[in-house]
């Protein structure tokens, strides 16, 4: 058992007590990031790659990288936990994700079960958590065999698949989600050519020959322009927080949640590996799935007990689930995996295929990471609840501000440049009103994460064809991730145009 | 969602767009014996970009200013635009007074300015901050930031 070889040297690493206490560092952090409104799991990880960056500053290279995508990827699943509390307490989610929790979870919270609300939240997360794990355990081995026999010409048109899907479905209109795509990937290409080291819209300015920081330009996006947004809306006015009460769930809660946490996890773990659909999309299909399923679908919006258990476990599933395509393919399926991987290219490894040869002890360290981190956030979640909770009433006075310099701090700590963190600035700003005007940014960050690897490839495959663009469709594997890909956003858009409603998947 | 700033992103994109192509033709040829050069993607990139920005124009002006009675809460530009501004000069300026004085001063600012009042736990916060961070950061973990303005003098 091959597998099973490599998971136990996983976890021999990430049972160094460093590798533990940055896993519990990350998870506390996330459960945080996912409590406190205003802050979801992309800015989240934004905000905290320069932090890990200085953190791990010390080590050498591979087991600073393994640290470092151990924390983040904890602060990524540590927010789907969280972001459970404030709908049930608050009637407010905490992250997109988890907005279909605010219909039953509320709810009972009022009627006083908001505790069991809580912990069944929790135990649901936790068992997802180790469903999608034991996937992504069984799949990234097969999968990253697969992968690894594509050439430049089946790279570049998975990469579009990747791009394609995600635009799909991000935005109410595909217009707009494919211009931040486009513009992501035009961004990425200022700076020098690392193909042929020809410096491209650079005009002799310095700082623009590394290009656009990748890193300045997420967590100008995403954590200020979420400050700013909470700034303008004046969204800080919080109302009440209602009682935790008893914690600890009661038989019939348990009984009754079994089944949507098993199904619940399934379906959200094969949403979470299919790009382009995340958390959001996933919670919302199980909710709707249970209701359809449920002898009593007149409970549900009433508290019951079923619409708390499902949709929860269904966005942690999900967020696992989102891991098999960015570890085995190099290809992230959301916002959020697509920072994680921009952090993992800043530690200089290349998810993909090749992270299973090369850097075995990264990829198999960040899953057994995983186990552990989810098995510490059940043991935080529960007794610690009421904790979290009172997180919630941190006042927004203080904590806006702190954002802002945490970026900058952030910024600068890795960068050393004024020019950064202007860009950074601008960049808030520029984000805050593309949200509000329904342009995505998840395409955005995915261009501007891919666009090197897609041009790579696709000259690769141009210089091999004698510059013949026929190649991407002679290839029968390219061809067929083209064809999806195209499929991916015409189908939405003929469900659009027979006046069918589309969900879209919403991140942030 | 609102008419007037698609119309306007239209235009800004197509522009961009334009940018991009025309910048990319001035691009050496390729340096080595491929034909496919450092410009054919940011080229293609642009054209796209200009045919998808014609595409926006192209629903923004169909569809019927269907905004409605705006229902939007006044946005409160005053306290962000205190904010941006003080968060631009604290950027700015960063590397010249240095990184405990220009937090401090900045997020005093930023919290009085969201909520005045409760000035003694605002001090303590924002010193705290500051002066955690610079000291975690420069002594314990050894990096480096802007220390204090030349005319302190000191460390």
């Amino acid at each position: 058992m091959d597998v099973l070889q490599f998971l136990a040297d996983g976890f021999v690493s990430a049972l160094q007590w460093k590798n533990l206490l940055f896993a519990f560092v990350g998870v506390l952090i996330g459960t945080a990031v996912g409590v406190l409104p205003g802050i979801g799991p992309m800015s989240g990880v934004a905000l905290l790659i320069p932090v890990t960056a200085t953190l791990t500053s010390g080590q050498d290279p591979d087991s600073a990288a393994t640290s470092a995508i151990i924390l983040l990827a904890g602060v990524y699943y540590g927010a789907m936990y969280g972001g459970s509390t404030t709908s049930i307490l608050l009637n407010t989610p905490g992250e997109s994700s988890s907005v279909v929790t605010t219909l039953d979870g509320y709810q009972m919270a009022r009627q006083g079960r908001a505790g069991s609300a809580l912990s069944i939240a929790a135990i649901g997360s936790f068992i997802a958590g180790i469903v999608s794990l034991i996937g992504l355990v069984l799949l990234a081995q097969p999968l990253s065999e697969i992968a690894i026999r594509f050439g430049p010409a089946e790279y570049f048109s998975l990469m579009l698949l990747g791009l394609a899907a995600v635009s799909g479905l991000a935005s109410k209109s595909m217009t707009k989600a494919l211009i931040m795509t486009v513009v992501g990937l035009l961004i990425a290409t200022i700076g020098m050519d690392n193909v042929s080291g020809v410096a491209r819209f650079t005009y002799d300015i310095p700082v623009l020959y590394t290009g656009l920081e990748f890193l300045t330009v997420a967590v100008g996006l995403f954590a200020l322009g979420e400050v700013f947004k909470t700034i303008l809306h004046r969204d800080y006015m919080n109302g009440e927080v209602v009682k935790v009460g008893r914690v600890r769930p009661t038989r019939q809660d348990l009984k009754d949640s079994a089944g949507p946490i098993a199904r619940g996890s399934l379906l959200g773990f094969f949403i979470g590996v299919l790009p382009g659909a995340g958390a959001t999309l996933a919670s919302f299909f199980s909710y709707i799935m249970e209701k359809k399923l449920s002898r009593h679908p007149e409970k549900f919006g009433k508290g019951a007990i079923e619409g708390v258990a499902a949709p929860e476990s269904a966005n942690n599933a999900s967020s696992g689930g989102a891991m098999i395509p960015l570890l085995t393919l190099g290809i992230p399926g959301s916002g959020t995996t697509a920072i994680l991987m921009g952090a993992l290219i800043m530690y200089n490894v290349q998810p993909g295929p090749l992270l299973f040869e090369d850097n075995p002890e990264i990829a198999w360290g960040l899953i057994a990471s995983m186990f552990i981190g989810n098995l510490m956030l059940l043991i935080l979640n529960m007794p610690l609840v009421k904790v979290f909770a009172k997180i919630i009433e941190t006042p927004p006075k203080y904590l806006l501000p702190i954002i802002v310099a945490i970026s900058v701090f952030g910024v600068y700590a890795v960068q050393y440049t004024t020019f950064d963190l202007l860009l950074l600035i601008g960049c808030g700003i520029a984000g805050y009103f593309l949200v509000q005007n329904d342009y995505p940014l998840a395409p955005l960050v995915l261009g501007l994460v891919l666009g090197p690897m897609i041009e790579n490839n696709m000259r690769r495959a141009l210089t091999g064809s004698n510059g013949d663009f026929s190649i991407f469709l002679t290839k029968p594997i390219s061809l067929a991730f083209l064809l999806i890909a195209v499929l991916w956003l015409i189908v939405p858009l003929l469900l659009k145009l027979r006046g069918k409603k589309v969900l879209i998947s919403e991140e942030g | 969602m609102n008419k007037t700033f698609d119309r306007y992103a239209s235009v800004a994109f197509l522009l961009i767009g334009a940018a991009f192509v025309w910048e990319s033709r001035k691009i050496g040829e390729s340096s080595y014996g491929s034909n496919v050069g450092p410009d054919i993607f940011p080229l293609g990139l642009g054209l796209l970009l200009i045919v998808l920005a014609l595409r926006l124009f192209y629903e923004v002006m169909r569809t019927k200013s269907d905004n409605g009675p705006s229902t939007k809460v006044k946005l409160d530009y005053k306290r962000f635009l205190i904010i941006v501004s003080a968060a631009v000069l604290y950027a700015y300026f960063l590397e010249d007074i240095g990184y405990v004085f220009g937090t401090f001063v900045f997020l005093l600012i930023g919290f009085q300015v969201i909520e005045r009042g409760k000035w003694l736990t605002s001090v303590i916060v924002a010193s705290l901050f500051s002066i955690g961070v610079y000291y975690l950061f420069v002594k314990v973990l050894e990096g480096s930031l802007p220390g204090f303005p030349v005319w302190m003098n000191i460390g």
